[in-house]
């Protein structure tokens, strides 16, 4: 370190006696013709020359290795602090090394925002992601419109319904994707309507792939963060399915209270008959007691059945499987429907297996579905007719089969897929006897859905029916 | 004046049984029918000052029924009383060209049809 500050004072020394030697010297040699002088000032001059150059050199060639080191620093992309044991440069390394500090310092603080920045975004996309996958999902038909009416996202079910390309909606105008003007209406009303928070429900018939379905449309109006429209969510829940079910249920009740209304219509009747005189006779009175007793009692088995089929279906009975043999219960409905057959002279035929081939099964709800169907036997079935009772057993299977076959009016193409469908009534055969519609419907809810088993019917209009149901047989 | 005649047409045997009793004992000549096939021919054969007939009926339904009976200028004036036992009432202009000039909902007394007969059918003579 020394050496480069003596070096430079000697070189000032030097060069500038030198310098001054020859300029004094020069004069006074020419004139004396003593070159002595002169020459030790030439002497002292090129000596200084010498050492400065020297200087020179040396700096410029430690301001090389620096350029160097810095060069290297800039195409290998890293920062690093610099060494120098020159005295000389030392200040310049230092006013740089404070600088690569500086510039560390700052790239550190710039990587950490940038990592920072990073993970927002990741979160971010993911929400959004999320969010774009829960609507996709949502099976109701979901969509967002801006404050042009155009579409900004829509999902699966919305595409599905208004049959558009999901990936190439973005931005189109919604009464072009919906191709519905009464909706368009709705969503640009609702757009206006300057509501926030406001939200409206609104039926909505469609005609989609296929048939007409009814939608409920809720419609939501959207702000942004300064509270300023910012469009409309419409979602549309096809609400068909629960239309049908309500008329359904409404036409149940219809129903049932036509069939209940005909036997109180007689008791009224004739009480009303009674207490005017109308009955001139005994035999007369006698008939007309008998009548209001019957239609009394028909309805309260009316009563009873409605309930039943009511509590069977929703599930409120109490299922209690034990071994039954199928044959005790047939035999048992048989006994129970043989006056009602009588009256009509309907011949009954048993063909039943051995007593021992159990299945298990609740007793009474099984007793119930062979009493259903033994009932629609002979309601359906002209007088002088022949009901014939099977059970067979299918070892190899381990199931257990029953049929109950007619010769009654039959069944009609038409409505065999349907029978068992609740209030399903074949329109021809409405002549032969009146009824709810739920008593198939009830026998295959037992089979089916309480026993695991499976219910058929085969039939032929004019020769007769076959109903048969299969269950598992007891190990 | 002889009495008069009135068709019942219902396929109710108990409803059929009630009223023909009612209008019998006081007085009327009636005419049963447990089918709408049934009620028109004997619409056109017995020719009935009143009808008296169910909604809801095999073969043809009440509102059908009266609808035929107009068409044909024999028993185009007949009277008719209708029964119903719809939970609703059938519409007003259902009814209004099928000569349908009361309608009673089921279950009704037979005290009331007696009188509504009677209306129905002082009515028609005036």
């Amino acid at each position: 370190m020394r050496f480069g500050k003596i070096l430079s004072i000697l070189m000032i020394a030097l060069l500038g006696g030198g310098a001054l030697c020859s300029i004094v010297s020069i004069p006074s040699a020419w004139h004396t013709g003593h070159w002595e002088i002169g020459l030790l000032g030439a002497v002292l001059f090129v000596t200084g020359g010498a050492a400065g150059l020297l200087a020179i050199t040396s700096f410029r060639r430690n301001c090389r290795v620096l350029i160097e080191a810095i060069h290297r620093m800039t195409t290998q992309g890293t920062l690093h602090l610099l060494n120098t044991d020159n005295h000389e440069i030392r200040p310049l390394v230092t006013a740089v090394n404070e600088m690569v500090e500086a510039a560390e310092l700052c790239m550190s603080e710039a990587v950490l925002k940038m990592k920072e920045l990073e993970i927002q975004l990741k979160v971010a996309t993911s929400e959004r992601q999320h969010a774009q996958a829960i609507i996709y999902s949502i099976s109701d038909a979901v969509l967002v419109t801006d404050t042009f009416d155009e579409l900004v996202l829509a999902n699966e079910a919305a595409a599905r319904t208004f049959q558009f390309d999901l990936d190439h909606c973005r931005r189109a105008p919604v009464d072009q994707i919906v191709k519905d003007e009464k909706l368009a209406e709705l969503i640009r009303d609702m757009r206006q309507s300057n509501s926030k928070s406001g939200r409206r429900i609104v039926e909505h018939k469609i005609k989609g792939p296929g048939e007409e379905r009814i939608f409920k449309v809720t419609l939501s109006a959207v702000a942004d963060n300064n509270d300023a429209p910012a469009g409309v969510v419409a979602v549309l829940h096809d609400m068909t399915r629960e239309k049908e079910v309500a008329e359904l249920k409404n036409d149940f009740v219809s129903s049932v209270s036509h069939e209940l209304r005909t036997p109180l219509a007689s008791i009224k009747a004739y009480v009303e008959m009674l207490i005017d005189g109308e009955a001139d006779d005994e035999k007369t009175t006698r008939e007309f007691y008998e009548v209001i007793q019957n239609e009394a009692n028909r309805l309260s088995r009316l009563i009873d059945n409605i309930l039943n089929i009511s509590r069977i279906e929703s599930g409120l009975v109490q299922i209690n499987k034990q071994p039954q043999s199928l044959t005790i219960i047939l035999k048992e409905a048989l006994e129970v429907i043989a006056p009602q057959a009588r009256l009509k002279q309907i011949t009954l035929v048993e063909q039943l297996t051995p007593v021992f081939y159990q299945t298990s099964a609740d007793r009474d709800m099984l007793y119930q579905a062979v009493l259903n169907l033994l009932s629609n036997a002979v309601k359906y079935t002209p007088e002088r007719g022949i009901i014939t009772v099977q059970t067979a057993v299918d070892e190899a299977k381990r199931k257990v089969i029953a049929r109950i076959s007619d010769t009654g009016v039959g069944i009609p193409p038409k409505d065999l897929p349907f029978v068992f469908d609740k209030f399903y009534r074949a329109e021809s055969n409405n002549h032969m006897a009146k009824g709810t519609g739920l008593g198939l419907s009830l026998v295959k809810h037992i089979i089916e859905t309480v026993h695991r088993g499976r219910i058929f019917v085969e039939s032929h209009v004019g020769k007769g029916s076959c109903f048969g149901f299969q269950l598992d047989l007891c190990d | 004046m002889s009495a008069k005649k009135i068709l019942v047409a219902d396929d109710e045997s108990h409803i059929l049984h009630v009223v023909s009793l009612k209008l019998r004992n006081a007085g009327f000549e009636v005419v049963t029918a447990a089918d709408g096939q049934e009620a028109l021919e004997l619409a056109i054969s017995e020719r009935p000052d009143l009808l008296i007939t169910d909604y809801h009926m095999p073969q043809l339904s009440g509102l059908e029924l009266c609808r035929k009976l107009k068409q044909d200028p024999i028993t185009a004036k007949i009277p008719t009383i209708m029964l119903t036992a719809r939970g609703y009432d059938l519409d007003l202009k259902d009814t209004q060209d099928s000569g349908i000039l009361r309608m009673l909902s089921k279950p009704f007394s037979p005290r009331a049809l007696l009188t509504t007969v009677n209306e129905v059918l002082l009515e028609a003579a005036a």
